[in-house]
């Protein structure tokens, strides 16, 4: 807690130090770096695009993961899950490097993607797929879908099957049976997931830096060159806070969300 | 109900076969047998969780063995109770309503009649959670009971139950059946449990019917060395002297490895030396003697009532009391079948026992020790005014309370 908490409020104080012509921190405190982000859409822009991602990605491994989780959590074929849990983990497994270097492979103009496009007539010349958001999203997703499998599929193993035989007996559909018994049980899983790869996904950097190149929009990538291309510590501090209130005000509103969640359907 | 030509495997040998089953409308029927003998199983596949390899299952003779468990509209009482934990009580009834989309002043009507009839109105809008082992098997009985199932399904619902609260609650259980009049099927590996509540009981043993028939027949009458091994079991008893009346004390159960005590034989196996016998009274034919004092029922009144009163009390009492239970079900008679009055909970009652059982059970050496079992109190329906000496004949028939 505390080797969390010092660095922590270390960078409270430097965010909120005046700067020299060269940038460098000097004594005393203001606010004008907030007033910095907050006034320059190339600072400020890169947080709202930097949510948006994590928005996009959130929802997509809460999707994707959900039936990959309760596979994991439902079949009784020993096999079956032990090929699917690796597959799963797979990116946890790789360097972030190399798994990156991958998407390069796959997406570059004469990758297989590409070719594989161009093969059935989607397509006439080579896309610039390393420079689309979407593969970068796409890559990001790939990094963070093993975290929404695995806090899903601990909370859906956790269901008892009885519960939803007895659902069964009582003549609800499959359907009734996942939005009344299955859904409010796992939503604890489904908070848990959504909020580890919010935050995660926040933060995201070297994945993005590695598929997308440096140049984006993103507040991971604008907090790195701040600190180090332009050497404006405070700047990039204050960004980071930024980051940090936007990712703790998202985590603290899903988090709500469940719960007004699990409340409705008490209620 | 019937079941034909069952088989059933997970994917492998059968485990369960049943050449026929018949289970007429509104009987209690109990499936007995050791553990691992398909008992949940059958269970199972009744419900339609488990598609039997061959062979059908019929309910009020529609062929239901392609029938998801949805459609089936049978009533299944778990071992786990598996309650909803997210809803509260009143929610976990009428949830079965909801499916069914019963309109809601009815449901209200529906659910509170079910709350009242286990006892539970106090309850509705607590969370399973918050109650104790015995409410929320009542609840998860009540849960099954509000939808009117076609047949009630019960796997081995009172073996997390203490002795004491396991007695109550399948008395309990028993009254509730004959209100309400549904067709019953009872799993239990306890055979006294079986031979006190059911009209019949079903014996599997090793995936296979060992044998059918009524508690009386199984225990007096059992046609393989293995009915009569399990039935016989823990009936095998040892009387003592105390005041005011007979005490018995189940005998051990047998070592797996160890040869089976010859003293041990079904029936006959009641016998401390009496001292100077006399002779056993017999009641009038007709009715049921009392036991030691009134015996106090699910709602409190007492249970020993004359046969023919009792059949009119029963009539009378049900419409009024659950009339919203027994309405509806269009097309299907809910009356219970006139039956003879079955015996009782075995706590008290005992099935009809021949006039001098002292003729056709020949004096045998004690058996049984009593360290190794229960004791229990059964008050032999023969010793009207208590007795201080207890007679072979005295707990010899279908003891439930070891
Ligand atoms: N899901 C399953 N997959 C494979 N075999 C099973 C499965 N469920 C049960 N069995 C097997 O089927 C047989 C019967 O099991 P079942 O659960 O019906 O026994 P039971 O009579 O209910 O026993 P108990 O009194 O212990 O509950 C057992 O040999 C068991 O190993
Ligand atoms: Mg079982």
């Amino acid at each position: 807690m505390l080797a969390f908490l010092v660095p922590l409020a270390g960078l409270l104080v430097l965010s909120l130090r005046p700067t020299d012509a060269m940038n460098n921190p000097l004594p005393g405190l203001t606010l004008a770096q907030y007033g910095e982000v907050f006034s320059t859409p190339y600072l400020w822009g890169s947080v709202v695009e930097s949510l948006w991602l994590a928005v996009r990605v959130s929802l997509t491994c809460l999707v994707l993961g959900f039936p990959v989780a309760w596979y994991l959590a439902r079949s009784t074929s020993p096999v079956g899950k032990a090929v699917v849990f690796v597959v799963t983990l797979s990116p946890l497994l790789t360097s972030e490097v190399v798994r990156s270097f991958g998407w390069r492979v796959v997406m570059a103009g004469e990758g297989p993607v590409n070719v594989a496009l161009q093969a059935l007539g989607l397509t006439d010349e080579s896309l610039p797929l390393l420079r689309s958001p979407w593969t970068v999203f796409l890559a990001v997703v790939h990094v963070l879908l093993p975290f929404a499998v695995l806090a899903l599929s601990a909370s859906l193993g956790a269901i008892d099957a009885n519960l939803l035989r007895a659902s069964a007996d009582l003549g609800a559909s499959g359907v009734r049976t996942f939005r009344s018994v299955v859904l409010p049980l796992a939503t604890p899983g489904v908070v848990a997931a959504l909020v580890i790869v919010f935050s995660l996904s926040m933060g995201v950097y070297v994945t993005p830096m590695l598929v997308g190149g440096a140049n984006q929009s993103l507040a991971g990538l604008r907090i790195q060159t701040e600190a180090m291309v332009a050497f404006d510590q405070p700047r990039a501090a204050a960004l980071s806070f930024v980051l940090l209130t936007v990712t703790l005000v998202g985590c603290a509103l899903i988090g709500l969300l469940g719960r007004a969640a699990e409340r409705g359907r008490r209620g | 109900m019937e079941i034909r030509g069952l088989s059933v495997g997970y994917g492998g040998p059968p485990v369960l076969e049943l050449d026929e089953l018949t289970i007429e409308a509104g009987e209690f029927v109990s499936v007995l047998g050791p553990s691992g003998c398909g008992k949940s199983t059958l269970l199972s596949v009744l419900a339609g969780f488990v598609a039997p390899t061959t062979g059908t299952v019929a309910i009020d003779g529609q062929d239901v063995t392609h029938v998801a468990p949805n459609r089936r509209e049978t009533g299944l009482v778990f071992q786990s109770y598996a309650l909803f934990p997210h809803m509260t009580v009143r929610r976990n009834l009428e949830y079965g309503l909801r499916t069914r989309r019963v309109p809601r002043a009815e449901r209200d009507e529906r659910v509170a009649d079910a709350l009242r009839l286990v006892h539970l109105s106090d309850y509705a809008d607590r969370y399973p959670q918050q109650l104790s082992g015995g409410q929320q098997q009542r609840v998860a009985i009540a849960r099954a009971l509000v939808t009117r199932p076609r047949v009630l399904l019960l796997d081995e619902p009172l073996s997390n139950l203490d002795a004491k609260l396991r007695r109550q609650m399948r008395h309990e259980l028993r009254e509730l059946q004959r209100e309400v009049g549904t067709t019953t099927v009872f799993v239990t590996h306890d055979q006294a449990e079986a031979l006190a509540l059911s009209d019949r009981v079903a014996l599997l043993a090793h995936g296979g019917l060992e044998q059918l028939g009524t508690p009386e027949e199984l225990y007096r009458a059992p046609r393989t060395r293995f009915t009569a091994d399990f039935v016989a079991r823990r009936t095998c008893c040892r009387c003592a002297r105390r005041t005011g009346g007979a005490r018995c004390w189940a005998a051990p159960s047998r070592a797996p490895s160890g040869p089976r005590p010859s003293r041990c034989v079904p029936s006959t196996s009641c016998s401390s030396t009496p001292p100077a016998p006399r002779p056993p009274t017999v009641p009038a034919p007709g009715t049921v003697p009392r036991a030691h004092g009134p015996v106090r029922g699910l709602h409190g009144r007492a249970l020993r009532v004359p046969p023919a009163r009792r059949r009119r009390h029963r009539a009378a009492r049900v419409p009024a009391r659950h009339a919203a239970l027994r309405r509806g079900r269009a097309g299907r008679d809910h009356v219970v079948r006139r039956r003879p009055p079955a015996p009782r909970d075995g706590d008290v009652t005992t099935p009809p026992v021949p006039a001098d059982p002292a003729a056709e059970a020949p004096a045998s050496a004690p058996c049984g020790r009593r360290d190794a079992g229960a004791s229990c109190a059964v008050t032999s329906r023969r010793s009207r005014p208590p007795r201080s000496s207890c007679w072979r004949s005295s707990c010899r028939s279908p003891v439930s309370s070891c």
